[in-house]
């Protein structure tokens, strides 16, 4: 058997830079594929596996909360800003929560000039959508003059570096990152229908929201057969179809989209919402220990590796 | 044979046509297309309106809103009429901005709104100096197979005539409108301006609704808008001179071409309340 | 808000008549295990497709399910304007635009968030059916524009632009149909109306609640598009996708009869 090893051809498709390609020839395709089949993967990982993650918060002094995320080459840093505005007309009692993607050209050349836009669309509309329940966050707790003053959460993404998965790891980061949010106290008084809000002097007087029942996503990459959580750069250029789930603690499910040129038969899809309920409450609950040994270690921590 | 020739030739393709006083879809000269009128057809909108003109497909939605009057003109509503040549209506437009003819349109339309006066802004009052309806006029084109205009006007007067506002009072006491959904109270029109568009072919030549193929071919049209028995716009943008005689014979085509389409209005709007 | 010069401006802001309704009492979603329009939790709305709408367009369909009105226009292949890269696939594009008066408040001229998230989501729906390999270099633009929306919107945006696609001879795999399905407590209310929809902004208290869409692409039996909103249960999720996949299945008769009416009328035309 003999294959080409020209590297086929990558192309990039403006309406669809979804994902940052990588040149694969078919025969590292194949291999690749083969490889899942027999639940190997090229890392050596299991299909069911996700690759070394490190959280750590508190990284960015200047923001309300922040976390940084790598996830093996992937490394997005999340900054949370808490901002009084006014609420949306439909929710006058709840407070808001406002996504913005950033993708850095350092992250990779493709990024460059208006290159990451669609990109940045897509995952801060999937994180919008899977953030986008009352039940996931309790929003109530941001309003602080029903109808005209709340907390708006500002939670901005920025791209470092892209080593696949960027999804599931943006949503860990920002999981995180609103763990670890401080909003400061605020009293209202009112005298004569002139309402004075007034902050608190104490930095330390400060609440945190609750992320138990926040949603993480998880990515499912349907490769020739069978499918994989948390694919590396090379398997998403194997991969044709892709199912991606906000997953809660419970395993309820906020928010499905399936991504991607190809398709999927629905034995299959079961399959992969099934796999994707698993292994997302695992992540779930593995993020939520981690989040409380880091809360636990608190300002003396020792900072490691991130710009020092 | 006739496909080659026309699609190789089509001025000459059309000049055989014309030399008997008929066009290549079977029409006289003065014929305009079949038109089709769907009122009341969107019931998320005030008023609205669907027109056919042959091919070309225009739908007129009206979304009356409240807002505050301009410091200027404290009694007076707003009229907000918007052309759109959607990317979906024809190969030659693409997504972003209005492009030149949208906005062309949009401004002969509000010229039309403006000159007619077809209705009073005074009568979009609800409170001086404190609350006014605006009425979103938004034009909508869904095929374009030439002379839009026309079909804009037609939509727009069909539309307006089947607007239903809800009463809404100013409470002086709370500063804020109060909405009753129930009753529901029609616009005063007070006049009907109608559209018609001719074709100049060949310097000398006219015709009355120009498909999109036929004006593809012109070298000029005019456009006549009048309001039931006067006239109120006469719109001629350059292209070839025409005589004083050929003037009048599009004036008389515009006054009856008026009268055919308020009658279908009007039976419109009477096959919906039955 | 920027300035248009581009449009005739309005008033800087206005608001709707109807916020300022004394507040009416909400419908229940099921009552006697009846919907409010009457139908049952199964039931579809009925559906009028037509396919031919559009004179300027190489394909084109028009779909009514009752209130719900979309009107869908394909152009191309035709020559990419923007050069890129070279391509031996063909581009698709897709714009989704509710028009401004087809909802309860009126929708602004330029293009936001939810029409751009439905126009990714509608692309991705119907790229699978397409085959792009046949028209290297090139591009085909599909357009949809809602005229009236009440509640399914995407789903049957989905439905229309693949007989629209089918219409102007296209090559494609299969078509896809689209259904949605409102989850809310135990019961699954197939293809919403606007008032049954999901909304994120209204609390109903339910630990259920959310809906789910689906693009099936019938013949094949694949999933082309599937999405979801709101928080719903496992095993809830699973029974909607289901449900819909059966929809959709049922659906494939009528997208096949616009399609076989259009083309005999174009024979008829042709004569």
């Amino acid at each position: 058997m003999c294959f080409s090893t020209k590297p086929s051809q990558i192309y990039i498709d403006p309406t669809k830079s979804n994902m940052v390609d990588v040149l694969l020839s078919d025969a590292e395709k194949t291999f690749i594929i083969h490889g899942i089949q027999d639940n190997l993967r090229d890392d050596g990982r299991g299909c069911e596996d996700y690759r070394h993650m490190e959280i750590e918060t508190d990284v960015v002094s200047s923001t309300s909360g922040s976390a940084k995320v790598r996830l093996a080459n992937t490394e997005i840093l999340v900054g949370v800003k808490a901002e009084l505005g006014e609420p949306s007309p439909g929710k006058p009692d709840k407070g808001r929560l406002e996504f913005f993607v950033d993708c850095s050209a350092n992250a990779t050349p493709e990024f460059e000039g208006r290159g990451g836009e669609d990109l940045a669309l897509e995952i801060s509309n999937m994180l919008a959508r899977a953030y986008d329940c009352p039940s996931c966050l309790d929003l109530g707790k941001l309003c602080v003059v029903k109808g005209q003053q709340c907390w708006v959460l500002y939670v901005d993404i920025l791209l470092l570096e892209c080593g696949g998965n960027l999804f599931d790891a943006a949503s860990v980061a920002v999981k995180a990152a609103i763990h670890n949010t401080c909003i400061p106290a605020v009293t209202v008084s009112k005298d004569e229908g002139h309402v004075d809000i007034e902050l608190s002097d104490d930095p330390f007087d400060v609440h945190h929201l609750d992320v138990t029942s926040a949603p993480c996503i998880v990515t499912l990459s349907k490769i020739g057969h069978s499918h994989v959580v948390d694919a590396s750069q090379k398997e998403e250029a194997c991969c044709l179809a892709r199912l991606m789930m906000g997953v809660t603690e419970k395993g309820t499910v906020t928010a499905l989209k399936k991504e991607g040129s190809g398709s999927l038969d629905p034995s299959s899809v079961e399959e992969m919402m099934e796999t994707g309920k698993r292994v997302g409450q695992a992540l779930n609950k593995s993020l939520k220990e981690v989040l409380c040994q880091e809360e636990q270690k608190g300002k003396k921590k020792e900072q490691t590796g991130f710009l020092r | 044979m006739a496909d080659d020739f026309k699609a190789a030739r089509p001025l000459e393709y059309y000049r055989k046509f014309l030399e008997k006083d008929v066009r290549p879809d079977g029409r006289e000269l003065g014929e305009f297309r079949p038109t089709i009128l769907n009122i009341g057809c969107i019931s998320t909108a005030e008023g609205s309106a669907l027109v056919k003109l042959g091919n070309t497909t225009v739908m007129c939605g009206i979304k009356a809103e409240l807002a505050t009057p301009k410091t200027e003109e404290p009694s007076n509503g707003y009229l907000v009429p918007n052309v759109e040549l959607s990317p979906l209506c024809s190969p030659m437009f693409r997504p972003g901005p209005p492009g030149e003819q949208a906005q062309v349109l949009s401004h002969f339309v509000n010229e039309v709104l403006d000159r007619s006066g077809c209705i009073r802004k005074e009568d979009l009052c609800i409170q001086t100096e404190k609350l006014v309806w605006v009425l979103y006029c938004d034009i909508l084109c869904l095929d374009y197979d030439g002379n839009v205009a026309d079909a804009c006007i037609l939509s727009l007067l069909a539309a307006l005539k089947s607007t239903r506002l809800p009463a809404v009072k100013y409470n002086e006491e709370t500063e804020k409108p109060e909405t009753d959904s129930a009753k529901l109270e029609p616009l005063h029109i007070l006049s009907n301006p109608v559209s018609s568009t001719f074709a100049i072919f060949d310097d000398r030549l006219m015709f009355v609704d120009p498909t999109v193929k036929e004006e593809s071919l012109t070298t000029g049209t005019v456009t006549i808008v009048t309001n039931d028995n006067d006239l109120c716009i006469v719109q001629k943008p350059g292209g070839s001179p025409l005589t004083a005689d050929q003037i009048n014979t599009c004036f008389e085509r515009a006054f009856s071409r008026s009268k055919e389409v308020l009658r279908l209005i009007d039976e419109t709007l009477h096959s919906i309340e039955r | 808000m920027p300035t248009d010069s581009r449009r005739i401006a309005g008033p800087e802001s206005s608001t709707n008549p109807y916020n300022f309704c004394s507040e009416k009492p909400r419908h229940e979603l099921l009552q006697n295990g009846k919907r409010q329009d009457g139908r049952k939790e199964n039931n579809i709305r009925p559906i009028f497709l037509k396919a031919g709408v559009v004179s300027q367009a190489r394909g084109s369909a028009y779909i009514e399910q009752n209130e719900t009105k979309a009107i869908c226009a394909v152009y191309g292949p035709r020559e990419v304007i923007r050069k890129e890269d070279f391509s031996m696939k063909g581009l698709l594009t897709c714009e989704f635009r509710f028009a401004t008066f087809s909802c309860r408040e009126r929708r602004q001229h330029q293009q936001d968030v939810e029409e751009k998230d439905y126009s990714v989501q509608l692309l991705e729906a119907l790229e699978p059916a397409i085959c792009l390999d046949k028209f290297p270099k090139a591009q085909v633009n599909i357009y949809v524009t809602v005229l009236q929306n009440d509640g399914s919107a995407l789903a049957a945006a989905i439905t229309c632009a693949s007989v629209a696609l089918a219409d102007s001879g296209i090559e494609m795999y299969d078509m896809v149909a689209g259904s949605s399905v409102r989850v809310a407590g135990k019961s699954l209310l197939m293809d919403p109306s606007y008032q049954e929809e999901y909304k994120p902004e209204e609390d109903t208290g339910l630990t259920n609640s959310g809906s789910v869409t689906v693009g099936l692409m019938p013949s094949l039996q694949q999933v082309s598009a599937i999405t979801s909103k709101g928080e719903i249960e496992f095993e809830l999720v699973k029974q909607a996708v289901a449900k819909c996949v059966e929809v959709c299945t049922q659906l494939y008769p009528v997208l096949q009869q616009a399609l076989v009416r259009s083309v005999s009328e174009k024979e008829d035309e042709d004569g």
